[in-house]
């Protein structure tokens, strides 16, 4: 039986394979949510990575590109722009390593795949600044050594190193409990890895069907939701969005063209395909400019006056002078109540998102460039979104401080400090100082059995967390709260204020309003409408 | 010291001024008035501080104020006129009450009496340290140079509790955009050039007061300074205490935050309130 051995791996077999990945990580993504060991409702690790994997091949669908490196770069960009939650970002990081290791082949030999998945893993570990043992980077790593090793057999072949890469990754992912010992309490496995391992293993097997010659080149649509990316911003004009493909595109000469005829622009890609985005109140006119360089495909003009659903704008941002120093501030936020709150203390954008729905970096960036100032302050809220954040520096010609606020009381803190007199510089000092003295009490429920910092939680059980710690379980939110408070020490503080979520009802906000004053008289209680999901009550203790 | 003076100094309760100036200098204080429901009272005549505050914690509906009318000034300026040849009458800024313009017409209708009016553009005990610097002048040409050569230096800190009083007494449409009104922040505000200014926003009270100092340290060369409460008087002692120590030779008042201003400040309100060198 004749069967075709890829000698080596090109562009086509690189884009089939990173289509086998998104299948097969579609497929068993909820496998991966399963995996949180933090029982708390949050950003779930699976429904990130297929998310950012999405974005990474979105562009690579439409190429035809014959060389591994320019399938590999759409990858990163694509990557870069739709990773969500940590691991998304560090997924990113891999596929820029992976790009960079591959710049200017058109063709990967075993040997050179395997240094490929070794230098991915290598620009995670940079990509991070306290790498830990027993994550998607140990997972990473392993997999490129495996694949090395792989490849340095005499025999040695495309599916091969791609075999003992996945493989690797799995004897790598078994481990990961005992590096850490979250994981070893909650009796699981690290679910970042495992995500990893399900993107090698959908390779292999789109390789390995390559092979027999039966690529489903219709590979089946993955369940999850589709990132959207056309997302509105207030301000003028129509977001114009569209590729194009040609010969010996120039991107930097695309970008000045395209930047004279709009703002919020984003000119990416390579030179066969360029990604362009851009508000302007001529399409006509971009459209005309740009179909000069090449074909333009995937058009898409939306009036932005009708797409104010996922940024809202503040109104108020709208009649309000512009700032002395420049600065516009942007804030992630989930909630009704929260988001008014951060818009009357003077947010100029509030991207949605937080606890369960971790914005992408693609997300942040359209609202920092959507904001009338070149200086932007981005405030994440939350941990897991810190690192997508931190992307938005490099994709913008704008200069964005990003305060790594781990919380929605941490969030209000900073921008409380925030002074429209001050230069940037100095609003991020006072910021982040305000940001760091505030405690924050979450309560919420627990998810799923598990143990985690010593305790045993049970699904349903009220649990609370201080500073993203999880302390106290319990069955009742007053009884949960007066422990953690108690923990704080009470003398310290001043103030309370209790951002009541969508969950809680008058009666529990009224049991919990008075088991505060009782217990701790010399406290000021202060109520506010959050209207935050799944987080009955956040406190911040000042 | 009135023996000399041929001319009467006149001014309002919001001038916050102490007892013992009043009595001391001589000077005459025309009330405005705070408006309970239907009861209506004549600040620090028919209703001490102390009793507004308990009054208006227990009151369900914000009490409203409103400016002495002109005939009110004007039979305070006739009785005058029986002693002095004329007066200075100074009085809180016009952008907060229509007092000044009560107290123009009202000096219409006096005749043969000198009333120079003098629109302060602040509140409180600026006021009341302007009033002592004209009582300490010969004559009223004098008296009024120095008032006029003062009230640009005039300034009020104020540090809120809370915006609630400000904000329903409708005097915060221009500080309200940066103050932001959902979360109970603790507002430091300025008042300067006939404006509220805000300058701070804080969300706990002890790391307010620290940040009002320091705003005022700023402003320092002072010649008089003085503390402001409402119904926080341990506070306010804490306050001029520190800056005895921190301003030797200077001295340091404490005055006590009247009705009407109290309406728009609420409760727990401090100031420091100065005339800069």
């Amino acid at each position: 039986m004749a069967s075709r051995r890829p000698a080596g791996v090109d562009g086509p077999l690189f884009k089939q394979a990173l289509l086998g990945s998104l299948t097969w990580l579609a497929a068993n993504h909820e496998e991966v949510n399963r995996l949180n060991v933090f029982p708390v409702p949050d950003g779930d690790t699976g429904t990130n990575m297929l998310l950012t994997l999405q974005s990474a091949v979105e562009d690579i669908k439409e190429s035809n590109a014959a060389e591994v490196s320019k399938i590999a770069k759409l990858a990163s960009h694509g990557s870069l722009m739709g990773a969500r939650g940590n691991s998304g970002v560090i997924l990113s990081q891999i596929f820029r390593g992976f790009a960079r290791a591959v710049e200017g082949k058109s063709s990967l030999t075993p040997r050179e795949l395997a240094v490929a998945f070794e230098e991915a893993a290598n620009a995670a570990y940079r990509a991070v600044n306290k790498p830990t043992e027993g994550t998607i980077l140990t997972v990473a790593r392993e997999a490129g050594r495996a694949a090395a090793s792989a490849a340095g057999d005499s025999d040695a072949s495309v599916p091969g190193v791609i075999a003992a890469a996945a493989s690797g990754a799995k004897a790598a992912v078994l481990k990961t409990p005992s590096q850490l010992q979250i994981l070893r309490e909650a009796g699981v496995v690290d679910a970042g890895g495992f995500g990893l391992q399900l993107i090698l293993e959908g390779m292999l097997k789109t390789v390995e069907e390559a092979e027999s010659f039966h690529v489903d080149t219709t590979a089946a649509k993955p369940k999850a939701a589709q990132v959207v990316l056309d997302l509105p911003e207030g301000g003028w004009g129509y977001c114009t969005e569209f590729l194009i493909e040609g010969e010996d595109l120039d991107v930097d000469v695309i970008r000045g063209e395209i930047e004279a005829m709009g703002n919020s622009v984003l000119v990416v890609g390579e030179p066969e395909l360029v990604k362009v985005h851009v508000h302007t109140d001529d399409p006509t006119a971009v459209i005309t400019k740009a179909g000069h360089f090449g074909k333009l495909l995937k058009l898409n003009v939306g009036d932005m006056d009708t797409q104010h659903k996922r940024i809202l704008d503040s109104e108020a941002a709208a009649g309000r002078p512009p700032r002395a120093n420049g600065v516009g501030l942007v804030a992630v936020v989930a909630g009704s109540g929260l988001v008014d709150i951060f818009r009357g203390l003077g947010v100029d954008a509030i991207v949605e998102g937080g606890q369960t729905m971790n914005p992408s970096t693609q997300d942040m960036l359209t609202a920092v460039d959507g904001v009338p100032y070149d200086e932007v302050i981005l405030l994440p809220n939350n941990g897991n979104v810190i690192l997508a954040a931190s992307q938005v520096r490099g994709l913008t010609k704008k200069k964005v401080h990003v305060i790594e606020t781990h919380s929605v009381p941490q969030g209000v803190a900073a921008v409380v400090a925030f002074r429209p007199e001050r230069s940037g510089a100095a609003n991020m000092a006072a910021m982040k100082d305000e940001a760091a003295r505030v405690q924050t009490i979450e309560v919420t429920h627990a998810v799923r059995d598990t143990r985690s910092n010593g305790l045993k939680v049970k699904k349903g059980d009220v649990i609370g967390l201080i500073n993203n710690r999880l302390e106290f379980a319990g069955t009742d939110y007053a009884e949960v709260v007066n422990k953690a408070l108690g923990k704080l020490g009470p003398d310290a503080y001043e103030l309370v204020t209790v951002y009541r979520g969508q969950g809680a009802s008058d009666d529990e906000l009224a049991n919990l309003e008075s088991a505060i004053r009782s217990n701790f008289p010399g406290l000021e209680v202060e109520i506010q409408q959050g209207g935050q999901q799944h987080y009955p009550f956040i406190l911040s203790v000042e | 010291m009135s023996a000399k003076r041929r001319f009467a100094v006149v001014t309002d309760s919001t001038a916050d001024l102490p007892d013992e100036w009043r009595e001391l200098y001589e000077i005459s204080v025309v009330p405005l008035k705070v408006i309970f429901g239907t009861e209506t009272f004549r600040d620090r005549v028919d209703m001490t501080d102390d009793e507004f505050f308990r009054r208006l914690g227990t009151s369900t509906k914000l009490p409203t104020t409103s400016a002495p009318s002109p005939g009110e000034f004007a039979d305070v300026y006739r009785r005058l006129a029986q002693d002095y040849e004329g007066c200075i009458s100074i009085h809180l800024g016009a952008q907060l009450s229509a007092t000044v313009e009560a107290a123009r017409v009202g000096a219409q209708a006096v005749e043969g009496f000198k009333v120079t009016v003098i629109d302060s553009q602040i509140v409180t005990m600026p006021i009341a340290f302007l009033c002592r610097v004209a009582a300490e002048c010969e004559t009223l040409d004098a008296a009024t140079a120095a008032v006029e050569e003062r009230v640009p230096k005039c300034r009020v800190l104020a540090l809120l509790d809370t915006l609630r009083y400000l904000e329903m007494g409708g005097r915060l449409s221009r500080a309200q955009a940066m103050l932001g009104t959902i979360l109970d922040l603790k507002p430091l505000l300025l008042v300067e050039d006939r404006e509220i200014k805000p300058v701070d926003r804080v969300r706990t009270r002890s790391r307010a007061i620290p940040r009002m100092v320091h705003y005022f340290r700023g402003d320092l060369p002072v010649q008089h300074v003085a503390v402001m409460h409402a119904q926080a008087p341990d506070e306010a002692e804490a306050m001029a205490a520190n800056l005895r120590i921190e301003l030797p030779g200077q001295d340091v008042a404490i005055g006590k935050i009247g009705c009407v201003l109290g309406t728009h400040t609420g409760p727990k309100a401090l100031g420091l309130v100065y005339i800069k060198k």
